[in-house]
């Protein structure tokens, strides 16, 4: 109905036209021309900067503001525990399948790395080592964090762009629910659960992946790969691994809830709020990486 | 010409389900040409279906289909370009291209298909076929608007502006009336009509508005659980012999089809 | 327990099927580069479409890999510099040892994991979305085949950025790595800025690796799209889907390129 009424108001000359047909004056018409050039080349360089620096502002405030509604609707902790459950449920058991086989294929690439020092110097301690250290504290972590976007930020994206575009927040407010504290602070708890959960259970599946790919690959004792790991690592570098991920995860949380809950524009509005919320997701993975790598050490 | 010998649109027997759900049971149905045949049945009872089956859209899971005297059951894809590009269509969402204008998708097939004879169109040539398919449809002055500014109206009449571009030799129209007032559906019939008039193509029309749909067509076929359960002159539709026809063209509530089938979106 | 069976079965079947149409998408975007040289289906390609799309996949990208690399770089060389400092304190290695690994591995798989990220989720949004609107069957109502008017000007764009991108990339992960080392552990610059380690077979592994990923990223992603149903939710699923399969595959191109280069140079690499 509503578009109807919009026809009449915005294109009243195309409604006239409409009524006198078939007798119509001839308008002059350019020929047909080829698509438009993408936006961003057509405006000058600073003027695109600028927009995106504005955009790129909006998207950090507006996840700060929902990070504040989510930690004050923490502080009486009043959780709507189903929804907890069911999604901690879910995003763990449909992650686990891919981050075990992200982390297989990541250990044993590590290990595949050193392979040349320990074909050339027969160092096989080596091999445990540097594979261990880039496992536990950078390679596990970041990897397993980036599938986890990939699968389960995308996904709750996703799920909630759907619910926005479709009017069901609106349907949970007009029955005086919070959506935030409904929707949004379980899926928050959940994926920070989740990740971590998830990245100790990727470390050992990544030192299994090194220790298989060096038996096959390099012919690397099993027992030797095992004193390798345990000569050379230490239970810090586990813990460096584990709470970089609690900090992913928030991330990764924030920014695919963000960008839910703020789509515009039905499927086609769906398919580009999840495309923002990894890319933003990657970019905030990578920069806290870097932060805590240096505040820790 | 020797395809408008042969019958335009000719389904035999033909079999549709998806997963569990049998939404065609074994349809067969004839278009004569020149003949405009409306299709009318229940939400979710597969009207839709039918029209891409016609293109070659969707395969069918058994049966026979021919469309304009070639039999494209088992058809690959890029055989059936040279065939589409004989019929128009017009989309239930009116599938426009969002990232081209107004004027950019009703040129789309007449760039795509060539000339009759299969040379390449001049620009000038498409843009004055598109201003007068435009003027038409009551949209010039809106060729360069992005599909995405235009209201659902509006949409409509760029969907049947590209759908009749090319004179095709069959037109399919999946509902051109849904969502209109009822003023704009009948200037869309009078459109359609002096269309088919001129072009003497086929046409199929999709349509659960039963009473304007009557005026625009010569027969109506009605679709029911899978079958073609009536056909019969438009005229009449409303005493059609079957029980179940006029139940549904009259809007009454009680009677043989008390039992729906559960609806489901996009059938 | 038969339940269970039968369900494993059922997906199993499932991802056969999928497997199969993946490589037709495949062969299909092959076949239509090929088509694409001949007159009669010039006309058929949108006029600019390359160029945008290289716009889209490269331009619109840099600035991404830029900060993502850039951040990895540093926090990669301050991790090793740190390990070494434990062990030996001997830095003197670890500039050649780090471009080493950057040129061979760690440069065109983590631009590409990047890339996957955010390239493959907007190809598979884009043509999913133009999935669920019937956009791609009215495209074929026109005689286009979709996945030469859609996927193959994306695979060409994909396959040259992702190439140049990973050198950009690189780039910027050696010279932030770099700047890490000497003002973090007083590594001296022109020993770390040692290029004489890389050797050209690392170089052939970065060009082999970068193109297998922008071949794969594009297709697995536009295959995500064409299977896009439903309405707003199925977008998200194709694009969700994307996401996981173009990461995941770029990690097993990586391992079995890495694997089979080792095998064949015998770990001399």
């Amino acid at each position: 109905m509503s578009e109807e009424r919009r026809d009449d108001a915005e294109a009243p000359e195309a409604e006239r036209a409409f009524t006198s047909l078939p007798p119509a004056p001839r308008p002059r018409i350019p020929p047909v021309t080829t698509a438009k050039a993408p936006e961003s080349t057509r405006r000058g360089l600073v003027a695109s900067v600028g927009a995106s620096t504005v955009q790129i502002a909006q998207e950090v405030g507006g996840i700060v503001v929902l990070t504040a509604q989510v930690l004050r609707a923490l502080v009486p902790p009043r959780i709507d525990h189903r929804e907890l459950l069911k999604n901690l449920y879910k995003m763990g058991n449909r992650s686990v399948p891919i981050v075990v086989l992200t982390a297989f294929f990541a250990g044993g690439l590590m290990t595949l790395q050193t392979g040349p020092f320990v074909k050339k110097f027969g160092a096989t301690g080596l091999a445990g080592w540097g594979a261990g250290y880039a496992v536990l504290r950078e390679i596990g972590p970041i990897l397993i964090s980036l599938m986890f976007s990939g699968r389960v930020g995308a996904n709750n994206t996703a799920e909630l762009a759907t619910m926005t575009v479709t009017e069901q927040l609106d349907g949970l407010r007009a029955l005086a629910i919070d959506p935030v504290r409904f929707l949004v602070v379980p899926r928050v708890i959940a994926m920070m659960v989740m990740l971590v959960a998830l990245t100790v259970i990727g470390d050992l599946v990544a030192l299994l992946g090194a220790s298989v790919v060096g038996r096959i690959m390099l012919g690397i004792e099993w027992s030797s790969m095992y004193y390798s790991f345990a000569d050379n690592l230490k239970p810090f570098d586990f813990l460096h691994g584990i709470y970089k991920s609690i900090a992913f995860g928030a991330a990764i949380a924030m920014s695919s809830c963000y960008f839910g809950v703020t789509v515009r524009g039905g499927a086609v509005g769906v398919g580009r709020a999840v495309n923002a919320a990894v890319v933003a997701a990657a970019v905030s993975i990578m920069l806290l990486d870097f932060f805590l790598t240096y505040l820790t050490g | 010409m020797s395809a408008s010998a042969a019958s335009p649109i000719r389904f035999e027997r033909v079999e549709k389900r998806y997963g569990r759900h049998e939404v065609l049971a074994g349809v067969s149905l004839d278009l004569a040409p020149r003949m405009r045949l409306g299709l009318i049945g229940p939400a979710a009872s597969g009207k839709s279906v039918m029209c891409k089956l016609a293109c070659g859209l969707e395969a069918p899971d058994r049966g026979r289909i021919e469309v304009l005297g070639t039999d494209i059951t088992g058809k690959r894809e890029h055989e059936l370009g040279a065939l589409r590009r004989r019929i128009g269509m017009l989309f239930q969402n009116y599938a426009l291209f969002d990232f081209l204008t107004v004027e950019q998708n009703v040129a789309f097939p007449l760039e795509q298909r060539g000339g009759p004879s299969g040379d390449k169109l001049t620009a000038a040539q498409i843009a004055e076929r598109v201003a007068e398919r435009l003027r038409a449809v009551g949209l010039a002055g809106s060729e360069r608007k992005l599909t995405a500014e235009l209201s659902g109206g509006m949409k409509k009449r760029v969907g049947i502006a590209r759908a009749t571009v090319i004179d095709a030799e069959l037109v399919i129209y999946d509902e051109p009336s849904a969502g209109l007032d009822p003023v704009t559906t009948q200037k869309i019939y009078d459109l359609l009509a002096a269309d088919q008039a001129r072009t003497g193509a086929a046409v199929l029309a999709v349509s659960s508005d039963v009473v304007a749909l009557a005026q625009f067509v010569d027969e109506i076929a009605f679709l029911y659980r899978g079958h073609i359960i009536y056909r019969g002159p438009a005229a009449t539709i409303a005493d059609a012999p079957d029980p179940i026809v006029r139940q549904f063209v009259r809007g009454e509530l009680t009677g043989p089809m008390d039992d729906l089938p559960p609806q489901r979106e996009g059938a | 327990m038969k339940a269970w069976i039968s369900s494993v079965g059922a997906s199993a079947i499932a991802y056969a099927s999928a497997a199969g149409d993946l490589w037709r998408v495949y062969v299909g975007t092959i076949a239509g580069i090929v088509r694409s040289f001949s007159r009669e289906h010039r006309r058929n390609r949108p006029r600019g479409e390359l160029a945008r799309q290289l716009h889209n996949v490269g331009n619109r990208s840099l600035v991404f890999i830029v900060v993502t690399l850039g951040f990895i770089g540093m926090v990669m060389t301050y991790q090793g510099c740190l390990q070494l400092g434990r062990v030996t304190g001997d830095y003197s290695q670890v500039g050649q040892q780090f471009l080493r690994l950057l040129v061979s591995d760690f440069g065109p798989t983590l631009t590409a994991l990047m890339l996957a990220t955010r390239v493959g989720a907007g190809i598979a949004a884009e043509i999913g979305s133009m999935k669920v609107t019937e956009q791609i069957d009215a495209l074929r109502m026109s005689g286009v085949l979709p996945i030469d008017y859609l996927i193959v000007p994306r695979f060409l764009a994909c396959l040259v950025m992702t190439l140049l991108l990973t050198v950009v990339g690189g780039t910027v992960m050696y010279v932030a790595g770099g700047l890490t080392a000497h003002y973090s552990f007083g590594v001296n610059l022109n020993t770390f800025y040692d290029i004489s380690q890389v050797r050209p077979r690392h170089l052939v592994m970065m060009v082999v690796k970068a193109v297998s990923y922008g071949a794969a990223i594009p297709v697995v992603a536009g295959f995500c799209g064409l299977r896009a149903r439903g309405s707003s939710e199925g977008v998200g699923w194709a694009t969700t889907a994307a996401v996981i399969g173009s990461s995941f595959a770029v990690i097993v191109l990586d391992f079995i390129i890495s694997a089979g280069a080792l095998f064949l140079t015998g770990g001399d690499l």
